[in-house]
């Protein structure tokens, strides 16, 4: 899709609201206990390298869009569904302190990068 | 004899940033890297956005349980009822802001704070232009790892039984947090709410203080390691 | 297992490191060049960031609109390294400004000949009043 077509789609409606309903149902849930995989990343991704392989828990199922991945080259036939993953601190950095056990982190991915864990 | 009016100070020299901005802005109009109505709506935008609604969505959540609702719900429709269209001003949004905004909200037990780690988003339809301290790979890696540390060196200690959260948005979603209203603002007015809720009150570095209005002045710090991309 | 030694918090980005060497048009506007904080201070004006500000926020902004011609993150990125180091003793929105120009330059969308001779014709319009 050209950038024009972006825009007629996506006028009135707004981006991400344009892609509402073209990902089909999603994978995860709320609460659901999710790994983050390492996909090697070809050239373009907004994945963190620091959430790699790690352990996190869904907090909010966000909407659908196409993939980054895919969005940088104009690939917008697929969105897909995109997820806010929660982390603890302790799991994402050894010597986060464990006086603060409980702090997180949370951040956004989209649903290629999930695995149940 | 009437007084002269005194003319407000100006800078009367045209300086070389100046000249470069028109140049380059010349010349992509001209190779068509963007038509000159669209760099008009974008600096329009740019000149029209503050974080005065953001501060005022805060306090109306503040005094209306069922507006907070709608905030925490649903951010962008929120937005509207404080004057701020996220669609704005292409019809479906900026290339960089996109149109769903999340508003955090702070707890007893929970404390937020927002980056982008990559980059740098952030909710300019609401909040204004984010400083330029939160622009900077200091602040982007360092808040994602050290949280506490980062958040004492804004003047903020945040005691142990308060988990410290950190949203880092690297997608389309745009954050602001909804801090805890503070003790003596009892029977305050919007207005009044509105005017201590500082930007960086919602991006999560300071706190609302009955006592302030401002955002304290930061120093900016460079990145101790090198810029890493890989 | 994460991966949590390695230090950088940013993704990954096929290595396209930006050229770092530098353009002699941006070196002398780095050099030469007025920056708002010392124009307030001479003339006595409080506004903190200068006029133009505004009109790079919309180029930013445009050049990852429609035709796309510079990406955010691409942007973005060349921005921190360049930052950090051609212009690291910049001060903000001027830093932002040569940052842009510079990938503009390095990726062809402009010619720094043309820009030199564009901002010469530029100030003998501005300076005509």
């Amino acid at each position: 899709m050209s950038k024009s077509h972006h825009a007629e789609k996506a006028t009135g409606k707004g981006d991400p609201q344009m892609f509402k309903g073209e990902a089909g149902p999603a994978k995860f849930k709320v609460g659901d206990r999710v790994r983050i995989k390492d996909l090697p990343d070809l050239f373009y991704t907004r994945s963190q390298v620091y959430t790699r392989g790690a352990l996190g828990e869904v907090a909010v199922v966000t909407h659908e869009s196409p993939a980054p991945e895919d969005e940088a080259w104009d690939n917008v036939d697929k969105p897909e569904w995109f997820y806010i993953v929660r982390f603890r601190q302790k799991d994402l950095w050894p010597e986060y302190p464990d006086a603060y056990a409980n702090d997180t982190l949370q951040t956004e991915l989209s649903e290629r990068w999930l695995e149940l864990a | 004899m009437a007084e002269k009016h005194k003319a407000a100070p100006m800078v009367e020299e045209v300086s070389d940033f100046e000249a470069l901005e028109m140049a380059v802005r010349e010349l992509a109009i001209e190779k068509g890297l963007f038509t000159a109505d669209d760099h008009r709506r974008f600096t329009e935008f740019a000149h029209s956005i503050g974080s005065l609604p953001a501060a005022r969505l805060v306090a109306k959540a503040w005094l209306d349980p069922e507006f907070k609702k709608l905030a925490l719900e649903d951010g962008v429709k929120a937005s509207l009822e404080v004057g701020i269209d996220w669609l704005n001003p292409t019809g479906f949004g900026t290339p960089s802001d996109y149109t769903d905004l999340r508003v955090l909200e702070d707890t007893p037990k929970v404390k937020h704070v927002v980056v982008c780690s990559l980059c740098s988003c952030y909710p300019r339809p609401i909040l204004g232009h984010s400083p330029e301290w939160y622009r900077t790979p200091n602040y982007r890696r360092r808040i994602v790892r050290w949280p506490r540390q980062v958040l004492a060196e804004f003047g903020l200690q945040i005691p142990e039984d308060v988990d410290v959260r950190v949203e880092d948005s690297n997608q389309k979603c745009r954050f602001m947090v909804m801090p805890m209203r503070p003790e003596g603002t009892e029977g305050w007015t919007e207005e009044q709410l509105a005017e201590i809720v500082t930007r960086d009150c919602m991006i999560g570095v300071a706190l609302p203080r009955p006592d302030v209005k401002a955002n304290a002045k930061r120093p900016v710090h460079k990145a101790i390691h090198p810029v890493e991309h890989h | 297992m994460n991966t949590s030694d390695k230090k950088d918090t940013h993704a990954g980005m096929s290595s396209q490191d930006p050229d770092l060497s530098r353009i002699a048009l941006l070196e002398n506007i780095r050099n030469e060049g007025r920056v708002w904080e010392d124009l307030c201070e001479q003339y006595g004006v409080d506004n903190p960031d200068p006029p133009w500000k505004v009109n790079l926020e919309g180029t930013c902004d445009a050049l990852s609109a429609e035709a796309c011609a510079l990406p955010l993150l691409e942007r973005r990125w060349e921005e921190d390294e360049l930052s950090e180091t051609l212009y690291s003793d910049v001060p903000y929105p001027e830093r932002q400004l040569l940052a842009l120009a510079h990938s503009m330059i390095r990726r062809g969308l402009v010619d720094e000949e043309e820009l030199a001779r564009r901002m010469k014709e530029v100030n003998r319009r501005l300076n005509m009043v």
